[in-house]
Formats: structure tokens, sequence, C-alpha cells
């Protein structure tokens, strides 16, 4: 067994003039779980499908699980595409069975296969019911269900969790870590970050079809400036001139940075960029002093939806009013 | 190979459970059992015709008396084998002409060697025949259903002098023809079918007179036959063949031919017919079997169409779902695009040919259990069936025909996103495809001429001109030239979807403009 079970090296891919994946490595290790996030439109899709050997990289190399194509191992990679979909008229238990059929397994054990998974999640009683008469939740489970049925190795989910309710999502994050517990490689794209927080060994994040982040949820969590947030509806501009702070930024209540909006109320939330080794004690301190009012004063690690944000905040807004 | 089996399984499979797969299956072989039933209804429902002679020669009155006996005999001799082969004791099929009782006591009253169609056109015949059938068949049948005559002669209405001139007597007789007045026959009222006019010069004419005539440029009157419906011809074809024969008999006894001698040349050629009496009386049966052999090819054209755009449809639904609910994602993770079309292409093939099956399987099974009674035509389709070689030839070209428009549809299939979209491009197609069965019903007219060659020459015809072209032998050039074009087509037709397939099938939004697809076929 290889080390990685999957590697991209240096994989671009060109529509005509358009861009959509730009020299994109990446190292997935063997049994970990592994986010692949980007906001719309960075390329995750695409990148997915060139691993998947449906699209063919205009340049690079992909390795997946030791083969230079995707054909070669097909059998022991499970996929969930992004936009979800079943044959209407099968029954649940028979969509299964025949993706799973297309993985190598043979026609019983397939079958089999399909019913134990069904009553594992939930699903018994449907099993012989058309996936058109299935709640799209239902179905979507039936469809990640058919991805997984082969026990494969390599897992690769495109949005796993929309289209779920809050239940639901968190029956797919128990999926997701019981083929972890199996020592399968699983590597999911996502933009929603509390997932990926949860549940990610790495994360690679992408925009614009470039890597801008790739390592450890902590490690992407020290890419941000150590920082405080403060709510106060006084003027801060003394808190500029501490050695220890960096930048005041403003805030929406939303937490997005007010300069990359259209924002016009006066700011209230404000974020206190620091050097790397100080302490928040210190602006706390300035605020008594200058006689800062403080609402809120938040000292907390960033979440990875601030990593987000501030790693690829400009390029999402960008895409999203394109 | 796996892949490409798994796929088509599936595609059979679902395909085979759907309520059009099935709907397709029996309605053809229904629509035949109406056809077969509604003929049958038809033939009895058809009324007798009341038709006037008006001879003025005196020679052809009786000629066509006997003409209609014999037509009469021929019902009653038809309606007697349906009967006894209906009823007969199992194992023990009767035959008519081994009814030993029945042919002694015929030939005591016939005088020698009397045919069955003799026996039937008597009364006293007629009713022997029956009774010795009686003893043959089964106890508990049912009498027989007694036929009655299809013409009736009926006498002139009393305002037309049977003397005047022909077209006089024409003139007279018109409001009737035309149904604006009725005749009275036995107090009851009929409709006047045809009249048959007879001149007076007419009689004793001879061959010579005819060529004296002809030389002359003179046009000697004839008879007439007078009727609005001319699309019936069995009353017409009735009276020609009973003057024919009569004109014939008398040019015989004008040259001083021995009748004698003549009949027992005619006897001569009988034992043949003895073996199936109802070929005895004319040879319209033996055209009949080749008017089949001529036109059945037709019935096969519209099949293999009805086929085709039933299975390609089929095709084109399958892969607009598979794009439409993205399922194709997930299949081309575990197959190839190239796999996934083929195993579409056979799964769907299987489809088609079970169902191509079911209906020749049918149609022989319907056709077989009607075999029986009277419709002798069947028997005639049948045998048509088993001779020649239409079933093989609708199996090679349903197969070709169908990889070749699956091409087409799965290129469609894979560029559009709903079957909204793909209505736009099947404009078109449909146009195309309406021009086989246009070309269907003249191409057996001339099947080896320019219109038929050149369409046979065209990779979207071929499959159905050539079929439609079976019968008439076409030149060995075009039956093998025409093969092998099918061949080198559908492989090109095949190859260029394949790669419209390939780049479509991921795309989403709208349709590509046409270049765009020629830009694909292009690249890689």
């Amino acid at each position: 067994m290889t080390a990685s079970a999957l590697t991209l090296d240096r994989v671009t891919k060109r529509y005509g003039d358009f861009t959509a994946v730009d020299d994109l490595s990446l190292e997935v290790p063997t049994g970990s779980i592994y986010g692949f996030l980007g906001p719309n439109g960075s390329g995750k899709t695409t990148s997915i499908r060139m691993i998947l050997e449906i699209l063919k990289p205009t340049k690079g190399s992909i390795t997946v699980l030791g083969k230079p194509s995707a054909l070669d191992v097909r059998d022991r990679i499970g996929y969930l595409p992004e936009e979800k979909g079943l044959y209407k008229k099968m029954k649940a238990w028979s969509i299964i069975a025949y993706f799973a059929a297309l993985k190598g397994l043979d026609k019983k054990t397939a079958k089999t296969r399909a019913f134990e998974l069904l009553e594992r999640y939930g699903l018994k009683g449907f099993a012989e019911s058309r996936t058109e008469a299935l709640s799209k939740g239902m179905q979507q489970k039936v469809q990640v269900l058919a991805s997984i049925a082969h026990e494969p190795e390599l897992v690769i989910l495109d949005e796993p969790f929309s289209g779920l309710d809050p239940v639901n999502q968190e029956v797919m994050e128990e999926v997701i870590r019981d083929m972890a517990a199996a020592n399968r490689t699983i590597l999911f794209s996502t933009h929603v970050m509390q997932h990926a927080e949860r549940i990610c060994d790495r994360i690679v994040l992408i925009s614009k079809g470039r890597r801008v982040f790739d390592g450890t949820i902590a490690e992407a969590k020290r890419a941000l400036p150590r920082r405080v947030r403060i709510e106060t509806e006084d003027d801060v501009a003394a808190l500029r001139d501490l050695p220890v702070v960096k930048d005041v930024i403003g805030l929406t209540v939303d937490g997005m940075p007010v300069e990359m909006t259209a924002a016009t109320e006066p700011v209230t939330h404000w974020e206190v960029d620091l050097t790397d080794d100080a302490d928040g004690q210190a602006v706390l301190e300035a605020c008594f002093k200058n006689g800062i009012k403080l609402a809120q004063f938040d000292q907390s690690d960033p979440s990875l939806h601030d990593v987000f944000v501030h790693l690829v905040g400009p390029d999402a807004k960008e895409a999203a009013v394109r | 190979m796996k892949y490409i089996w798994l796929v088509a399984v599936r595609e059979f499979a679902e395909n085979a459970k759907t309520k059009g797969f099935w709907l397709g299956l029996i309605l053809l072989p229904i629509m035949l059992l109406i056809g077969i039933r509604v003929q049958a209804m038809l033939k009895k429902a058809i009324p007798v015709r009341h038709f006037i002679v008006v001879d003025q020669s005196d020679d052809y009155g009786k000629p066509i008396a006997r003409a209609l006996r014999r037509d009469l005999g021929k019902q009653r001799l038809e309606a007697l084998t349906s009967w006894s082969s209906k009823h007969a004791v199992e194992g023990k099929p009767v035959d008519l002409d081994r009814i030993p009782a029945s042919i002694e006591q015929l030939k005591k009253q016939l005088g020698a060697n009397p045919q069955l169609l003799d026996a039937c056109s008597t009364d006293a015949g007629w009713e022997l025949l029956k009774q010795s059938t009686r003893k043959q068949i089964a106890s508990d049948a049912p009498p027989i259903e007694e036929p009655t005559a299809r013409f009736v002669r009926v006498p002139l209405p009393d305002e037309v002098t049977p003397d005047d001139d022909p077209d006089a007597i024409a003139k007279a007789l018109k409001p009737y023809l035309l149904q604006q007045k009725q005749l009275t026959v036995d107090g009851e009222p009929v409709d006047l079918f045809a009249a048959v006019i007879i001149p007076k010069d007419v009689r004793g004419r001879t061959l010579e007179d005819v060529a004296l005539a002809a030389k002359k440029g003179t046009e000697l009157p004839t008879v007439q036959y007078w009727s609005i419906n001319l699309a019936d011809t069995d009353l017409p074809g009735l009276m020609q063949r009973a003057i024919d024969e009569e004109y014939q008999r008398r040019a015989y006894v004008d040259k001083g031919v021995n009748i004698a001698a003549v009949k027992k040349i005619q006897d001569a050629s009988l034992p043949l017919a003895k073996k199936n009496p109802k070929k005895r009386e004319g040879r319209e049966d033996v055209s009949m079997a080749d008017l089949i052999r001529q036109w059945a090819p037709i019935g096969f054209v519209y099949l293999l169409w009805v086929a085709i755009f039933t299975v390609s449809q089929m095709l084109l639904n399958n892969t607009i779902e598979e794009k439409s609910n993205r399922i194709i994602e997930v299949l081309l993770s575990s197959v190839t695009a190239r796999e996934l079309m083929w195993g579409k292409l056979f799964g769907i093939a299987a489809v088609g040919l079970t169902m191509v099956a079911a209906w020749i399987v049918s149609f022989f099974a319907i056709l077989v259990s009607h075999k029986s009674q009277e419709t002798q035509m069947i028997n005639q389709v049948l045998e048509v069936l088993q001779t020649s070689n239409l079933i093989p030839y609708f199996v090679v070209y349903f197969l070709f025909g169908f990889l070749f428009y699956a091409g087409i549809f799965l290129s469609i299939g894979s560029i559009c996103n709903t079957l909204k979209e793909a209505q736009n491009f099947m404009g078109p197609i449909m146009m195309v495809m309406m021009v086989p069965l246009v070309t269907m019903f003249f191409i057996p007219k001339d099947p080896n001429g320019t219109l038929a060659t050149v369409l046979s020459w065209i990779p979207l015809y071929t499959p159905f001109v050539m079929m439609n072209r079976t019968a008439a032998d076409p030149p060995l050039f075009d039956q093998v030239g025409t093969i092998v074009l099918m061949i080198v087509s559908t492989a090109v037709m095949l190859w260029l979807s394949a790669k419209i397939f390939r780049t479509g099938i991921l795309r989403s939004g709208q349709p590509p403009r046409l270049v765009e697809v020629f830009r694909w076929l292009k690249s890689s």
C-alpha cells in the first residue's frame, strides 16, 4: 500500500481561454479524511472529475491508489457527484446493487450488501420503493450508499452535505467517520466549513483554480494573524497605536470586513489583529484606559470559516457577483 | 466487456419493465388480429349484388347463368372445406376428394369424372356432398352455414324495352345505376349494382370480323359493363370470363376444331388441380400469391420503421434521463463513456429484437390459428413468409438500421438536458425519417428503378428501401454493395456519435451550437 492514496502533480485544466484548475498539486495520505474546500466555481468539481478520469487534465499528472489512471482502479474508488440523481423507476435496493455490480461485486453479494446498508442507515422499509417515491434526503442517502456499497479504498464525495437536514448531515458525518475508521481514504468537497472543521484531518483550500492552502486544521488556523474581536459603539482609533496591534478592521455583523461590503451603518464590530506573540490582555487594558465601553470581547481561536473568508473572501465575492 | 454487459442488462431489464414496451409488443399483433377478423366480417357483410343482363345476341345468356352457378359452387366448396376441417374428428382429417360414397353417387348423377366444384354447382350434387361429409365429421357439429349467391341476375324493369338500342337501354337504366331509383325483386326494393348490355351485332362475330374491322379502322360494338362501383372487380371479372369462354368456344366451332378434343385437352390439365380443388377454376389464386409476395415487403418496411423508431426513442429518453438526473457522473466513474454507450446500444438492441421476435412469433401464431378458416389469403401469406427470406432480411436490416439511427439519437440525447430540448432536433430527423414511409408504396411498382436504386445507396434509407425491394431480387451488386455500405456507414456513424457522446454527456447548460459539435469531432 502506498503512503498517499491520491496525488495530483501540477494539474491544469483549461477550457479554451478559461483556466478552471491552475497548477494544482495535492497529496492525500492513505486513511485520512481530506477536506477539499473552496468557494463556488473554484474548480473543485473539475478537479474531482479529473481525478476520476471523467475529464482529462490539460497538463500535469494524477496518481490514484498508486496507478496513473483512476480507470485502472475504478473498482476501488467510490464517488458521489455534486449533483445528485438516481434512476427514477428503479427500486432503492436494485440501484445500490447495480452500482455495486458496476464496481465489480457479484450480483448476489451486491444485493445482500444493498439490503444491509439500507437497514443500517434506517431505510429498510424503503428498499422496495422506487426512488422517485423517496424524499430528497432519502434519495441522497441511497445515492451515498450506492457509492460506497462496494467498500472502496478511496471515497470521493462532492458536496455530500448539500440538501440534507441537520439530522441527516450528522448521519452523513457518521458515515464518513465509519469509513475512516475502516482505514479508507476520504476526500470530500464542501463549502460548509463547520463540517470540514469537525471531521477533517487535513484540508486543501482552492480559489479560482489555484491552491491557497494545504495542511491540517490547526495549521489553517495559524494562517490567520492572532486577533481579538470586540463590540463597541465607541471610537477605537486609540487601539491602533498599541505596539501589539497590527491593524484594526471594521466588520459587519456577519463577520465580513467592512471595506469588502457596501454597508453604510455605523461599524460596531471590530477585528483587532495582533503581532504574533502578543496577548489579548493588552488590548483589554487599553480599552479600559481609553474608556472604550465593550459590549463584547472575544479572544477565542479563529474558526475555519474565518480562515476561509480571510483566504478566499475577496475571490469568492468577485465570483458571486460575476 | 463486463461493464458493457452490466449496462446492457440493466438497460434491457429497465426498458422491458416499461408500459410502452408492453404496449408496443401487443399492439401490433392485436391490430393484425382485428384486421383479420374485420376482413372476415366484411367478407360476410358484402351485400348481394343485383345486376341486369340484356343479351340482344342471345349467345351469352346460358354461359352467364352457368358462371353464376359455378360462382355459388365455389362459395359452397369453400364453406364445405372450412366446415369439414373445423369439425373434423380428431386424427381423421376429412379429404373431400376421397369420400367414396359421394364420388360414386355423383358419378351416377353427373356423368363421368365430375369435379367437386361441378358437384357444388348443382343443387343435387351440393345436397349429396353435404350429406356424405356430414358422416365423416363430428356428430355434434352444427349444420353448415349455407352460402348464398353473391350475384343475382334480375329482370329488366318494365319500362325498358330489351330490343332497344344499347345506348338507349343504358340511358333508361341510368337512374337505377345511379341508385336514384330502385328495382323491385320479389316485392322487395333492391339497388341495381350493374348492368351488362350485349348488343345484337356481337352475335356470331368471328375472329375474321374482328381482324377486318381492325384493318378498316372501324370500331365494333362490344359488351358494355355499367356500374358506379368499379372498385369491386368480382362481378366484371366473372362476366368477362364467362363471355370469353363462350366466345372462345364459338371460335373453336367456327374453325372446325373438335370441341370434345379441346375439352379433353383441358381435362388433361385437371388431375393437378384435383389435388387442390380451389386452384382448379382460375389462375387467379396463383397471381394472388404472387401479389402477396410482391406487396408483403411493404408491411415489413412499416414494421421496420416502427421498430427502429420506437427503440431509438427509448435510447434517447434513457440518455436524457441519465443526463438530466446527473446519474451520468456516477456511471462515468465506474465505466468509460465508450462502455456506457455500447452497453446502452446492446441493451436497447436486445429490447428491440425481443419486440421484433415477439411480433414475428405472434404473427405466425395468429396466422396459423386462422389457417383452417375460409381466409385462404392467410395460407398464402404464411406460404410466402415461409418460402421467402423476408424475415432474415428483416432482422439484419433492423439491426443495422437501429445501430445507425441509434448513433443519431445518442448524439442528440447526449447534448440535450431535457426532452424538450431534444424535440428541436427531432423535428428535422422526423422529416428525414418520413421518406421511407412515403416511398414504400411506390418502390414495389418499380423495385429496381432509379428512385429505388438511388435511395438504396443513401445510408439513412438503405435498410428501409432494401427491405422494400427484397421481393424483386435486386441486382447482386445492390444487395452486397448496400450491405457493405450499411456496415461502413454504421461504423462511421457510431464512431462519430461516440465522440459527441463523450463530450456532450458531461455538458450542462444550453445545447451546443452545431459549429461547436463539429469542433468536438475534430478534436481528440
